[in-house]
């Protein structure tokens, strides 16, 4: 056999040259540091990062408090227990050193077969942003399962995370991450969630809180079939830096997935950053996506970056979109609800109210939706006031 | 200024005179904050040290004529005012206030633009 044709035989098919989608792997070596120049950090202030590049190590946590319902047991895992289960690896230097630095992850299980009644909430909280916190959390939702997990992050710190989602086949996944932290607060890592065959998540991320919030959330697919939603709002204020970094891989044939983030800014130095890809691999024929992000500008000074990227390597698919918009109000939707005796402020205030409601309703968790609403009330109040209509009345 | 006199102005030393050479700017902490120091003559400036459009330091730039420049993509700032001289920057860089006592040079810790 010649040296070409081994080659021709070796060469791996589905290699794709793209600098567009992160490339995972436990390998820390392979995370350098980077300079602020490189396509996915280039809109990232590194400084406020405060460390979470550098990997010191730390044995400082976060307070864990789980409410779930009996059926779910959390343990320990090692690192390489972790590897074997076959989660997506790290794709960004946080989380890989979120992974090195750990000692080990924490798996939250939910057995096969099981439906779960009450939703499983992780509170998570640090006292201060002198903590440097590095976290690692594997959620495993066994076959046919059908669970509502949500992680509700709170208080302060300088927190690196690689969270590892795995869905069994035909399992039903409902997954919110809140960023509710206080104004110090550094947040960084990875979510990497690998559908089952014929399973479906549904993916709430919320980031209202914090000085510096970068998420990356990726999913890949372990069989034909699998759906995912990926669902975002932010509310960022003045010199606040939020980031959302989505990417699906349809690595599997008649897959379906839809991506819908939106935010809204507020005040000089307000900084969104959204970043979604789509790479529809040669094999993923009969698979349908859309990725949708809109930014609502409340006032001068603030800045929303949103990058929607699609890599289409078949055209034998149902159908494959994106959409981004960036503005201010919509004077026409302020003056009819004024024209209706609506006041300006309560207009402002329902158009900002309708622009999330409709993510936050996805959720399926009263209690949730009610405490988002109020958050989003709360930093309303920045710009337009108190509501005098109740906050009941509108949802 | 003496050093006291500096430090309750809310200005810190961030480098001797001698340290600093016409046209070739310095990199500094103030506070926390990166400061791109540059002696023009018997002046001495001092801006954040960040293009207002990218992330890149100006203090890897060049200076000429009382201008810092931006070497990635090329935009100048004007030392003095901090103003964005040609495109791709729109947004002015802060420019922070200088102080010298003969030897060393302060910089203030709030910018003045």
């Amino acid at each position: 056999m010649s040296t070409l044709s081994t080659a021709v035989e070796t060469a791996p098919v589905e290699l794709v040259a793209s600098h567009l989608h992160p490339v995972g792997t436990f390998d820390l070596d392979a995370h350098p540091m980077p300079s602020g120049r490189e396509e996915v950090w280039r809109f990232t202030p590194l400084k406020r990062l405060r460390g979470l590049l550098d990997g010191a190590a730390s044995d400082a946590h976060l307070r864990w408090k789980v409410d779930a319902p009996e059926q779910v047991t959390t343990s320990r895992l090692s690192t390489e227990q972790v590897q074997a289960l076959g989660v997506v690896p790290p794709v960004d230097r946080p989380a890989a050193l979120a992974v090195a630095n750990a000692g080990g992850a924490v798996l939250i299980d939910i057995p096969a077969e099981t439906e779960l009644d009450d939703p499983v909430v992780v509170h998570l909280s640090g006292d201060s942003a002198d903590d440097l916190v590095w976290g690692h959390v594997v959620l495993r939702t066994g076959r046919h399962a059908k669970a509502t997990v949500v992680f509700e992050h709170t208080g302060s710190a300088r927190y690196a995370a690689s969270t590892s989602v795995l869905v069994g086949d035909g399992a039903q996944l409902e997954l919110a991450s809140l960023q509710l932290w206080d104004d110090d607060a550094v947040h960084a890592g990875h979510v990497g969630i690998t559908v089952g065959r014929d399973a479906r998540v549904r993916s709430i991320s919320a980031s209202l809180g914090g000085d510096l919030v970068r998420l990356v959330e990726t999913a890949e697919y372990a069989g034909p079939g699998g759906q995912v939603e990926m669902y975002g709002l932010y509310f960022v204020d003045a010199e606040q830096h939020i980031e959302h970094r989505l990417f699906v891989d349809h690595n599997q044939p008649r897959t379906r997935s839809n991506v819908d983030y939106r935010g809204a800014l507020q005040g000089t130095g307000a900084h969104s950053v959204w970043i979604g890809d789509v790479l529809i691999r040669k094999v993923a024929e009969g698979i349908e996506t859309y990725e949708s992000n809109r930014n609502l500008v409340l006032t001068d000074g603030c800045r929303a970056d949103s990058v929607p990227n699609l890599e289409i390597e078949t055209g034998e698919i149902v159908g494959a979109g994106h959409a981004s918009t960036t503005g201010r109000f919509d004077d026409e939707q302020l003056f009819y609800l004024q024209s209706r005796g609506v006041a300006e402020a309560d207009a402002r205030r329902l158009v900002v109210h309708g622009f999330f409601a409709d993510i936050i309703r996805r959720l399926g968790v009263a209690d949730i939706e009610a405490r988002l609403l109020a958050a989003v009330e709360d930093e309303l109040e920045l710009t337009v006031g108190r509501p005098r209509i109740p906050t009941e009345v509108l949802t | 200024m003496s050093a006291a006199e500096a430090e309750r102005d809310g200005f810190v030393r961030v480098c001797a005179l001698a340290d600093l050479r016409d046209d070739e700017p310095l990199q500094v902490d103030v506070d926390g904050t990166d400061v791109a120091v540059v002696r023009v003559g018997d002046d001495v400036y001092a801006v954040h040290d960040e293009c207002s459009h990218a992330n890149v330091p100006l203090s890897e730039g060049d200076v000429e004529d009382c201008t810092i420049e931006c070497w990635l993509h090329g935009s100048r700032f004007d030392l003095r005012t901090g103003a964005a001289i040609n495109l791709p920057a729109t947004e002015p860089v802060p420019v922070y206030p200088v102080a010298l006592d003969g030897t060393d040079v302060y910089v203030g810790t709030r910018p003045t633009t």
